[in-house]
């Protein structure tokens, strides 16, 4: 039981400014070892979620659980949680090793056990060769370290990432993002993880918290999120969806097979859950459709839909193509195949192209058309 | 050095250069000139018209005023009175620095225009509905009056200076500390003190310099009996005109300042400095 008690657990937390509702009853929970992303577009209340975690910013009602101990009333200073600030927030005027220790000299430890800890941290983010240098002597991905360092020096119960890599460039992202994940692991530390960029949210979670407008939309591992969004706002925001509305025409529930009608065209789809309505949302993925060769064409029955290409962008490793019905009015759909594969290389914008969606590459969402 | 500019940019540059030394020639160097000069004549040789420099130059001005008048202890005036000013000043600016830096609230754009307001008064109408002030509260002690006086007078300046400050401290370097245990104490030595010492260094230096080079207050609460460098000044400047003798007190009132802004402009580069780079 001890050990099945999440190291955090948020529980319908509410906040108001005014007029506008920040967090509305906002509930979830991480086990220990957990790396927990709170992920949705900017204002949805994810850093406020992550500053009330913190007990920076009090929350209407609602409460928040660090290793089963109510956090209510208790201020920052002396809460067990550690943060990785957006902008670093590194003492300016402190050397790395006082950035480092400044945690563990507030908890009073001796000296000798203080360095000893800073060089086991530092040595961990390898900064040991930089504990002398200020921050301003530091490249970007070398202060971040420092920041995460300094945040895990004092192993808090929860550690907390306030979108910790939107100050590095793209290739540096990568690479500081895997350095997290394999420290997170390594260390087995709790962790909350605020970002705007599903890439991140999909690489490095445990649990994807979807949020928007203050309100959870989705909550799962990031495979679920991926393959089955439950509503048009999560489909749209994680990876690109085509999103069609459809009407249910045949169904065999026992199958789990359903006919249904489209701008695209008809369409078998394969669902273990029923749709929510007659008429209802249907979303694919641009690499779920298959460009088909013309000699296999005839072999084929369902799910076969012939488009003509609107444009082409080529990506290196894929192909984006965007291709619709008619010559270049009504809906158009995302299509992404790989360089290599069959069929892209010689498609180009005014071509008619044949494509092959699966019955199990739909998926219903949860979310009727009105 | 010159290829790194192409030639219509050197010659505005030159331009602009010229420009700045033909400014600083006219407001420092000529009048600055001007006054070693004057200090510098001769009693009993006149600096007249068709002499371009002084015909003899002597020290006797400068030992004459230096036996002569009560300039020695109008020095002693002036300086603990701007010392007392200054620190009392930074002293009571503080809290309001702080709310206007660091604080949201309701009417806080008006607040900050009315501590301004009081530098459109002229001194002169200040000071002297400030001595009946003065009486009315039983206070006789001429430095007193004078201190109140330019502490109350020289505060718009600090607040300003100091809300600047403290509107650059960072919040995340104040939820940084916190976050990571910090006490009250440890918070403002770490997120605040770098970034308000240099705001705290100008603020003293600049309103220590303004609180010596007042007239006004200093005049009418503290003439006849306590004089300072500038009543001094004025009263070579009045019915008595005597210009090299006006010449040599400016210069004593003067040069101290110029080399306390001087000061003042390293401090406040060290001190910027080591918010980014010394270790403090």
């Amino acid at each position: 039981m001890v050990s099945d008690a999440p190291a955090l657990r948020v529980e319908n937390a509410s906040l108001r400014y005014d007029r506008f509702q920040a967090l509305n009853a906002v509930s979830f929970s991480a086990r220990k070892g957990e790396l927990v992303t709170l992920l949705g577009p900017s204002g949805c209340g994810k850093t406020t979620l992550l500053r009330a975690i913190a007990g920076f910013v009090p929350l209407d009602s609602g409460r928040v659980e660090i290793e089963g101990q109510d956090m209510a009333g208790i201020p920052p200073e002396r809460r067990d949680t550690a943060m990785c600030f957006q902008s670093y927030a590194l003492f300016p005027h402190l050397t790395v090793a006082d950035n480092i220790g400044f945690g563990l000299r507030q908890k009073r430890l001796s000296g000798s056990a203080m360095t000893a800890r800073v060089e086991e941290v530092a040595a961990q983010v390898r900064l040991s060769a930089q504990l002398e240098r200020l921050p301003a002597q530091l490249s970007g991905g070398q202060q971040q370290r420092v920041a995460l360092a300094r945040a895990m020096a004092v192993r808090p119960g929860v550690m907390l990432f306030d979108e910790p890599l939107s100050n590095l460039d793209a290739k540096l992202r990568d690479q500081v993002r895997a350095e997290i994940r394999s420290l997170q692991r390594a260390q087995g530390f709790t962790a909350v993880y605020v970002t705007h960029d599903q890439a991140e949210a999909l690489a490095m979670s445990d649990l994807v918290v979807v949020m928007r407008a203050g309100v959870v939309e989705q909550m799962g591992a990031p495979e679920d999120i991926y393959r089955r969004p439950a509503n048009r706002f999560v489909a749209d925001f994680i990876g690109t969806a085509n999103i069609m509305a459809a009407k249910v025409v045949a169904e065999d529930r026992t199958n789990g097979l359903y006919k249904v009608a489209t701008p695209l065209g008809e369409a078998v789809v394969r669902s273990d859950v029923p749709p929510v309505a007659p008429h209802v949302y249907l979303c694919w993925r641009p690499e779920d459709a298959r460009i088909v060769s013309h000699h296999e064409t005839g072999s084929l029955q369902t799910n076969i839909y012939r488009l003509q290409v609107r444009s082409r962008t080529y990506l290196g490793n894929l192909v984006d193509l965007e291709a619709g019905r008619g010559e270049s009015d009504g809906e158009s759909w995302r299509i992404q195949t790989h360089g290599l594969g069959h069929g892209a290389s010689a498609v180009n914008p005014g071509d008619t192209m044949t494509i092959e969606i699966a019955p199990e590459r739909f998926r219903f969402l949860n979310e009727a058309v009105t | 050095m010159a290829t790194l500019f192409r030639p219509a940019e050197r010659w505005r540059n030159r331009a602009l250069i010229l420009f700045a030394l033909v400014l600083f020639f006219f407001a420092l160097v000529l009048p600055f000139g001007m006054a070693v000069l004057w200090s510098l004549v001769d009693p009993s040789h006149p600096w007249a018209y068709p002499n371009v420099l002084p015909p003899v130059l002597s020290f006797r001005r400068w030992v004459e005023i230096w036996t002569t008048t009560g300039l020695q202890q109008a020095l002693v005036n002036s300086y603990t009175v701007a010392l007392t000013v200054s620190i009392a000043t930074i002293l009571l600016a503080l809290p309001t620095a702080f709310a206007f830096g660091r604080m949201e609230f309701r009417g806080k754009a008006a607040a900050q225009v009315l501590t301004l307001l009081p530098l459109a008064m002229p001194l002169f109408v200040l000071a002297i509905f400030y001595v009946t002030i003065l009486s009315k509260l039983g206070i006789y002690s001429r430095f007193l009056g004078i201190a109140i006086g330019h502490t109350v007078c020289l505060l718009p300046y600090a607040i300003r200076l100091l809300t600047v400050s403290f509107s650059g401290v960072r919040q995340d370097l104040i939820d940084a500390a916190r976050d990571l245990g910090a006490s009250r104490l440890t918070v403002f030595r770490h997120a605040y003190l770098p970034v308000l010492k240099p705001g705290l260094l100008a603020a003293l230096i600049i309103v220590f310099i303004l609180s010596i080079e007042e007239f006004a207050i200093s005049y009418i609460v503290g003439a006849p009996d306590f004089t300072t460098v500038p009543t001094i000044l004025f009263s070579y400047l009045g019915y008595n005109f005597i210009r090299p003798s006006a010449a040599a007190v400016s210069l004593i009132l003067v040069v101290p300042n110029v080399l306390l802004m001087l000061i003042a402009e390293r401090l406040l580069k060290s001190a910027g400095a080591s918010g980014a780079a010394g270790k403090g």
